[in-house]
């Protein structure tokens, strides 16, 4: 951890009752990049950013949020977006957004105005004196996260930002996203959709659980999984099978296998040799969703194991 | 037809059992007991006010030793006529002269312990009897006294012979009278405790839309819940100054047209103007104590079902300080009212009370620091409660104390 690590936080635990929901959290979160937090329902995603945040005390651990140790000092120059999205119904969007940089310390009209201008860049400037109760879901969301920005914070916490929105919707929040850490914010957000995390992400970490069980870039995550080659052969029949990999399934008029650890140059080779040749060869590089579904999977394993 | 009345009986199934098998709905059961209860207690204080201040009240007669004995026991054989009416004279008081007689009952009209209906001074065949402007009946009684006492004197005489011929001069109250500052007192704790019980009792569901709409996690994120819990309640406040002035404006001009004995009755001790001063800050603290308990506990409460419920407890509890800030404004002094004006609760209900007996200042200032105090700590009682119960943080009290003293341990 460096003294300019927006967020760092080292063995966070917190129970609810006798459940563990987190059970020793390790995150460093770069400054100036979009850190994703991944996991599946329950991993305790939701609890680690209340935690960091200081909507609630961990039981056991530290956190240290923009250099704070206590993450209210901070508060100002930090945007959070909740999993459960929550305005005033009766309050108009632009009296909303100035209403959420008020609280975090932004003159109320200085909010106005720049919740004015927001609005007019995402394609809200009809709606900046309606109400909320008046707007669909997905514009509420939006004039949420806008107040979450308004006051141009320094970390923007975002917890599952995308969910409930359409995809044009989620489109926008992306490119938003992106405009922010162009601006130098950093960007902490909880997803488990993977196609998010794919795209922005600049490093992530994959809890369940409550623990970390991968942490680094999507790239990293990627190659927890090895690279998978579609082979299509020129003649050879069955008797390929016998050079290929064990785990080699025929697919059509060709076979799917992994790629030996060595590389495929090998394999290839002794494939021509034999005569089989190629006719076609395409390589798959692993998913973020293939390694998650890996990873989660082995720490269920891993989790069932130790409590029998 | 049947289908219909078959799923309406599943909902009224549901609503009844979701509203029967909670606790508070034996609060809920016994609602009329604490309508009595309400009504016992505020009648009894207002007469508790009314039976004090008779009982201070005083008649009283400058006469040497000699006339003293013979006018107790005129006094004492006229007053069996009055053994069960409604109005008796108040009880005599018989002082002996050493200085001018005249002087002397006017300094028994401005004493501050004792209030003095009449009194009667010079000899009984011409005594002069002083009484204000709201005694006539008690000046009568005096001078009947003397007629009575000349007449046992001197035997028989013929019952048109009057012996004593005295004068009656009606003065202007020098000071205010017991009797004033205690109905000052008891329409300031009323008052006071009127306005809380309509308004700070709405403070119980102030949290209920926040929680609703998940409002409180923007706010839990952003500022402390003190800070929420406070601006709540200061917003609140706002709202119930801007409902008292408008009905205080409207009660003020009816008021104008009141007959001039009206308000002239309410003679606070501290004076009229610092006496509203002082009754303004002790319904904002008492708003604000009030209100942080109720915001504390309507806080916790899961659905609007259970905030109407818990309605009721919070009336009862109100019902309770005004019964004891009451008994306070009836017996200035007392240890009960001693209890009332420190316990945090009671004590803006009390110090009201007391700002009408009693012309210190000082007090007040101390009170009102008191019960600043005890509005910050209910707010952080509030706060930790809410972090506890609906954040599900924090420690609960027995935690934190063990927790307090391992750390006082290892110190």
């Amino acid at each position: 951890m460096t003294d300019d690590t927006p967020v760092w936080a080292s063995g966070l635990t917190k129970m609810f009752g006798k459940a563990h929901a987190v059970r020793g959290v390790d995150l460093n979160v770069p400054k100036g990049s979009i850190y994703g937090v991944l996991g599946p329902n329950g991993a305790g995603k939701t609890t680690t950013l209340r935690m960091l945040l200081g909507i609630i005390d961990p039981d056991t651990g530290q956190r240290r949020l923009l250099g704070e140790t206590s993450p209210r000092k901070a508060s100002h120059r930090v945007g959070y977006l909740p999993e459960e999205r929550g305005l005033y119904p009766s309050m108009k969007a632009r009296e909303a957004i100035a209403f959420m940089g008020a609280l975090r310390g932004l003159d109320w009209n200085e909010g106005r105005k720049r919740a004015g201008v927001m609005m007019e860049r995402a394609g809200l400037g009809a709606a900046t004196d309606k109400k909320i109760k008046h707007m669909s879901k997905g514009m509420a969301q939006l004039v949420q996260l806008l107040g979450s920005i308004v006051h141009m914070p320094e970390l923007i916490v975002l917890d599952e930002p995308f969910s409930g929105l359409d995809p044009v919707n989620q489109e926008h929040l992306e490119a938003l996203i992106l405009a922010e850490r162009d601006r130098g914010a950093t960007i902490l957000f909880s997803t488990h959709v993977m196609g998010h995390a794919e795209r922005l992400c600049d490093r992530l970490s994959i809890i369940a659980g409550g623990l970390v069980r991968f942490e680094g870039t999507v790239a990293d995550a990627r190659g927890v999984l090895p690279m998978r080659a579609h082979y299509v052969p020129c003649a050879g029949g069955d008797a390929v099978a016998k050079l290929l990999p064990a785990d080699a399934e025929h697919i059509g008029a060709g076979w799917r296998f992994t790629v030996p650890e060595g590389g495929a140059e090998k394999l290839l080779l002794s494939l021509i040799k034999a005569g089989h040749g190629i006719e076609g060869l395409s390589m798959e590089r692993p998913g973020l969703h293939d390694a998650f579904v890996r990873i989660v999977g082995a720490a269920k394993v891993e989790d069932a194991e130790m409590m029998s | 037809m049947s289908g219909l009345i078959r799923q309406a009986a599943v909902i009224a199934r549901r609503d009844f059992l979701a509203v029967v098998a909670t606790p508070t709905f034996l609060m809920f059961l016994l609602a009329p007991l604490f309508m009595i209860g309400f009504g016992i207690v505020g009648g009894s204080g207002a007469t508790q006010v009314a039976a004090s201040s008779e009982q201070s009240t005083r008649i009283a007669i400058i006469a040497t030793e000699a006339d003293a004995r013979a006018l107790k026991e005129t006094d004492a054989r006229m007053r069996v006529l009055f053994k069960r009416a409604e109005h008796a004279p108040p009880k005599l008081a018989i002082i002996p002269p050493h200085a001018d007689q005249a002087i002397m009952a006017k300094a028994l009209f401005a004493s501050k312990k004792t209030d003095y209906a009449a009194v009667l001074y010079g000899t009984l065949e011409r005594p002069t009897i002083l009484q204000d402007n709201r005694s006539q009946g008690a000046a009568q009684y005096l001078a009947e006294i003397a007629e009575q006492t000349l007449r046992d004197r001197r035997g028989s005489i013929a019952f048109h012979d009057h012996l004593s011929r005295a004068t009656l001069v009606t003065i202007a109250p020098v000071a205010s009278s017991l009797r004033g500052k205690q109905a000052a007192g008891y329409v300031a704790v009323f008052g006071i405790f009127i306005l809380t019980l309509f308004l700070a009792g709405q403070a119980v569901g102030m949290l209920a839309e926040e929680k609703s709409n998940k409002v409180i996690e923007i706010l839990a994120a952003a500022v402390p819940l003190e800070a929420v819990f406070l601006g709540k309640l200061v917003g609140m406040f706002g709202v119930a100054t801007l409902f008292v002035s408008f009905w205080g404006v409207l009660g003020a001009v009816a008021l104008s047209f009141a007959p001039a004995g009206v308000l002239t009755a309410l003679q606070p001790a501290v004076g009229m103007p610092v006496f509203m001063l002082l009754c303004a800050c002790y319904f904002a603290t008492a708003y604000m104590l009030l209100g942080a308990v109720f915001l504390g506990v309507g806080s916790l409460a899961a659905t609007m079902r259970e905030i109407q419920m818990l309605s009721l407890p919070i009336t009862v509890f109100q019902i309770g300080m005004f019964g004891l800030s009451s008994s306070a404004a009836a017996n200035p002094g007392s240890k009960i009212a001693r209890f009332a004006e420190i316990f945090p609760f009671s004590s803006p209900f009390a110090m009201a009370a007391r700002a009408a007996t009693d012309s210190a200042l000082f007090p007040h200032v101390l009170a009102l620091l008191w019960q600043a105090l005890w509005v910050a700590i209910t707010i952080g009682v509030a706060a930790r409660l809410f972090r506890i119960g609906v954040l599900k943080t924090g420690v609960g009290p027995r935690a934190f104390i063990g927790r307090r003293l391992s750390r006082a341990k290892s110190i």
